[in-house]
């Protein structure tokens, strides 16, 4: 008797849960399922690679290298280091509309060091991190006089600084193309992240302080003509500040959606004005300008609608040999 | 389980169990030695039965299962950073996001993997007892040896290497819907840490063979809490109160609402799974080992199997089963029907080294 009270007090639980047999659902993939599956990815995928590829050969994209390496170049006298305020002259012509403007450019944006050099607190808009950076920005922090620069850091040092106009030649006279550079970067940047000072004017926030070293003008001068477009949300610096992935990458200039080119530039004959100033040369990079249009995928990209195409191929494949497989080896056991 | 080691002994009768390492000792008549030398203990010798063929089993099978899944997971989310090495000056500049990189293991894929360990059943108990031979894949070794750790590997290796260049790939040339700029540092990150959740979500759903309401509520519930918490993290609120902490502020809204975003994710996510389940598919066609063809079978109607003795050599006399041309050597074919479990066991030990060929035997005695 003492022996079975034992027992009754030792039993562990008798519950579905303790005892591994909770009710469950056992899928089996069998050949029923795999092989339609593979056949419906197949086509699926076949299907979104045709309407990627024909749309990416729907766009067209035009890239000039204006490095200026070669002795033929337009801009090789601009790529002497010493030469300073250089101006060269693209001359091309555009054979379908385009609506974008962009510049490319082959540095490595995601090199560790210069990924971290940054003062996120400047650069929202808070006074004391103007008087103190942060070390993270070193060795972009102080001048030799010991002053704080702002915007620290190598990110912001290194900002792309050639500027470019276009021209149409019509009748052999050139006519300015209107640039739109409003918008260029992303909402969040510009609303949320990057915060000017609330101090006006703006000018006075920066007293104490000097430009980036590589800078020709301060913050608060990056745009004469538009006062919404100084400081740290300045269209073009906040374009910069995103920080590419790659080490080539083409980033928005100007849209060209403006008066008589609403619907993009017509075909014809072009020159583009470039204010030489980004040195590329000592580390052999490239720059080159792009004209581009945009579709529902974005631009060009005749990668994803290849690789689709292959992969639909690769499944509808798999399904007919897995088919075959499953034929040959099931009816043989069942006769 | 690489060996079991018995004893059997009018005073006492102990066992250990290897792979789970646990003694256990049965209690009887002549006194309780046995019992209170080890960690766990019973009344009958019988139960040793469903505790070695099923629950050991299972043990073993989910151990396994277990491990594998950890290191492919954590060889797809680490090595990604070797072939970013290529690209960034070999700087260790990171892929992810920070946050990401702390919360993947503890948050966002360590739940399905415990669910499986737990619940997760190949064969159901039924059928490990009635055919013992399932457990000599745990004595020999087979379901995680060097061999299955290599090719744990290699697949953890090409689903990193398919997850990176994949989006490197798509990314070199793309650009939003308006032009402007989608290639940054931000949403790379993003969108190779959503294929890669999604991917390893997906393998434990393709390896999870016993799905009972845990396993749903942990997988689908890791996808939904990486979905929140990006979006949570990403959020300007964050960014509001700790500024330097959250420097990927508006980065999913912005990138996950692209359409071309989704297609680079749907691609990596399909090569990264498509071809595993083709050679697993292809693997259970062409060779066969004996938990597929009892978990074949269980699927299927129940008529096939007799349950007059309950023995493995039973099923290997079956005329619904496929008679494999391979030479079997030192089948039991010869032997009277033994009167123990046990006694099968130990001659089986000795047989043949290759599961499958436990299918080729002596023609039945009792048909």
């Amino acid at each position: 008797m003492v022996k079975e009270e034992k027992e009754i007090a030792n039993r562990p639980d008798n519950t579905a849960f303790t005892q591994q047999r909770l009710p469950a659902w056992q899928p089996m993939l069998s050949a029923g399922i795999v092989i339609p599956g593979f056949v419906l990815i197949g086509l699926a995928f076949i299907g979104i690679g045709v309407a990627l590829f024909v749309t990416s050969r729907s766009i067209t994209v035009l890239e000039i290298d204006y490095t200026g390496v070669e002795k033929d170049s337009p801009c090789y006298k601009c790529s002497d280091a010493d030469v300073k305020n250089c101006v060269c002259n693209l001359v091309f012509s555009i054979d379908r509309t385009r609506v974008l403007l962009l510049w490319f450019v082959k540095l490595f944006q995601n090199y560790r060091k210069y990924a971290a050099s940054k003062d996120d607190d400047q650069l929202s808009g808070d006074l004391d991190a103007f008087t103190a950076p942060s070390d993270s920005c070193s060795p972009y922090d102080y001048n030799s006089n010991d002053k704080p620069i702002v915007p620290c850091g190598a990110i912001a040092n290194s900002m792309f600084n050639d500027t470019f106009k276009l021209y149409r030649v019509v009748n052999g006279a050139k006519k300015l193309v209107p640039l739109d550079g409003k918008g260029i970067a992303w909402w969040i940047d510009y609303n949320v992240k990057y915060r000017n000072p609330s101090v006006t004017p703006l000018k006075n926030a920066f007293n104490n302080t000097v430009k980036p070293i590589f800078w020709p003008k301060p913050a608060y001068q990056l745009d004469a003509s538009d006062p919404a477009n100084n400081g740290f949300i300045n269209q073009d610096f906040l374009v910069w500040m995103r920080r590419a992935a790659l080490p080539d990458f083409r980033k928005l200039y100007r849209r060209i959606t403006e008066g008589d080119y609403a619907k993009g530039l017509p075909a014809g004959n072009y020159s583009l004005t470039i204010a030489y100033n980004y040195p590329v040369l000592s580390f052999e990079g490239t720059k080159k300008v792009v004209f581009s249009n945009v579709s529902w995928m974005g631009g060009k990209n005749e990668f994803l609608g290849i690789a689709y195409l292959v992969v639909g191929s690769l499944c509808v494949l798999m399904s007919i040999v897995m088919l075959i497989v499953y034929a040959k080896f099931k009816f043989p056991e069942e006769d | 389980m690489a060996y079991l080691k018995f004893q059997r002994s009018a005073i006492h009768s102990a066992v250990s169990s290897s792979a789970a390492h646990i003694g256990v000792g049965i209690s009887g008549q002549e006194g309780m030695q046995a019992v209170l030398a080890s960690d766990y203990s019973f009344a009958q010798f019988r139960y040793l039965r469903r505790l070695l063929l099923v629950h050991g089993r299972w043990s073993y099978f989910r151990m396994c299962n277990f491990l594998w899944y950890f290191f492919y997971k954590n060889f797809a989310f680490t090595l990604v950073h070797f072939w970013y090495g290529f690209f960034c000056g070999f700087s260790a500049q990171t892929v992810y996001d920070q946050w990401f990189i702390t919360l993947f293991n503890i948050v966002y894929t360590s739940l399905p993997v415990l669910a499986m360990g737990l619940f997760d059943q190949d064969v159901s108990d039924q059928n490990s007892l009635h055919y013992p031979s399932l457990y000599k894949p745990g004595q020999q070794n087979l379901f995680f040896n060097k061999r299955q750790f290599f090719l744990c590997t290699l697949q953890g290796v090409s689903t990193s290497s398919l997850l990176f260049f994949i989006p490197y790939a798509a990314f070199s040339v793309m650009v939003k819907e308006d032009g402007s700029y989608i290639s940054d540092q931000q949403v790379f990150a993003v969108t190779i840490a959503t294929s890669l959740v999604i991917v390893v979500t997906v393998q434990i759903g393709l390896d999870t063979h016993y799905w009972t309401v845990v396993n749903h509520f942990f997988v689908w519930g890791s996808l939904i809490v990486y979905f929140a918490i990006l979006f949570a993290m990403q959020s300007d609120g964050m960014f509001g109160i700790f500024t330097s902490s959250f420097p990927f502020v508006g980065t999913a809204r912005n990138c996950l609402s692209e359409k071309s975003v989704w297609l680079v994710i749907l691609l990596t996510s399909v090569v990264c799974v498509v071809p595993g389940m083709a050679v697993s598919f292809l693997r259970v066609e062409l060779f066969p080992t004996l938990t597929d063809k009892v978990q074949t079978s269980s699927h299927r109607s129940a008529y096939a199997f007799s349950h007059q003795q309950g023995y493995g050599e039973l099923i290997t006399s079956g005329k619904n089963m496929k008679m494999s041309t391979a030479s079997s050597t030192g089948s039991p074919g010869g032997t009277p029907q033994s009167s123990t479990w046990i006694e099968n066991m130990l001659k089986r030990k000795n047989a043949v080294s290759c599961v499958s060929d436990e299918i080729t035997g002596a023609p039945a005695k009792t048909d």
